[in-house]
């Protein structure tokens, strides 16, 4: 999988991808996620409408780049998970590090 | 109309879970009495137990599987056989790890989303099985 990635101003980057979020995609969204904060962009929102399914794997990777965000004084917030994704982290607890918000706007607005 | 099993043989390397997600999609083709969530907490809890299975062989040169699905009257049940030498992935009651933890959640959350989850080695393979009866009755047709 590919991901797409869109600058919108004041450090805060957009990460789109469309699939599933599973040991294949996994490295390939910290890998993008670490090149961003790296380039001065620590406030990550990734978008996930469009993936259909998400694996312990790919939840492995979405914290991994929560702490990536956060060590440079970010923060990675996660909008529009699916129903599966949301029942994954859900079941591991970990929507209470990563509350799901309803858009990319709504997810930096403070 | 209801089938009765479906069985699909894999390999990995080359193959990967998106095997399993394909073969999954034909199994719900071929039933689609079987409600959304039923197949949503099913497929999630088989691709945890196959990538588990997947990636603790990777270091073996790779795994065979054998993998038969079944929908009947108590549910959907799943058969992996697999190749790999034994004792790979631990069955224990695993707790979920804390919320920063990064791996560890395979076992927990198949543990969660099924009723059943079993072990056992048979004539050099790994026999998981695992179990899940419907979430609800649904309701007959025309009485």
């Amino acid at each position: 999988m590919e991901f797409q990635t869109e600058t919108i101003g004041d450090g805060v980057v957009v990460i789109r991808g469309e699939g599933r979020l599973n040991m294949v995609s996994g490295p390939t969204l910290r890998e993008t996620v670490l090149r961003e904060v790296e380039a001065g962009n620590p406030r990550v929102v990734v978008e996930l409408s469009r993936i259909a399914f998400m694996d312990s794997s790919g939840l492995g990777a979405l914290i991994g780049c929560l702490k990536s965000a956060r060590e440079k004084g970010g923060d990675l917030r996660i909008v529009a998970p699916s129903t599966q994704v949301s029942m994954v982290l859900r079941l591991s607890n970990v929507d209470t590090i990563l509350p799901p918000y309803e858009s990319v706007e709504a997810a930096y607005r403070d | 109309m209801t089938e009765a099993k479906r069985s699909l043989l894999f390999s990995s390397p080359p193959d990967d879970v998106d095997a399993v997600h394909e073969f999954l999609e034909q199994v719900w083709q071929a039933n689609p009495g079987i409600g959304e969530f039923d197949r949503m907490a099913f497929e999630t809890a088989l691709i945890e137990l196959a990538a588990n299975v997947i990636q603790h062989a990777s270091g073996e040169g790779g795994v065979t599987c054998v993998l038969s699905v079944t929908s009947d009257a108590d549910g959907l049940h799943a058969s992996l056989s697999d190749t790999a030498d034994a004792g790979g992935v631990v069955l224990v009651d695993r707790a979920m790890p804390d919320e920063l933890s990064e791996s560890g959640r395979g076992i927990a959350l198949i543990q969660a989303l099924v009723d059943e989850l079993r072990y056992e080695r048979v004539d050099e393979r790994n026999v998981w099985t695992i179990s899940k009866t419907p979430q609800a009755v649904e309701p007959p047709n025309g009485g």
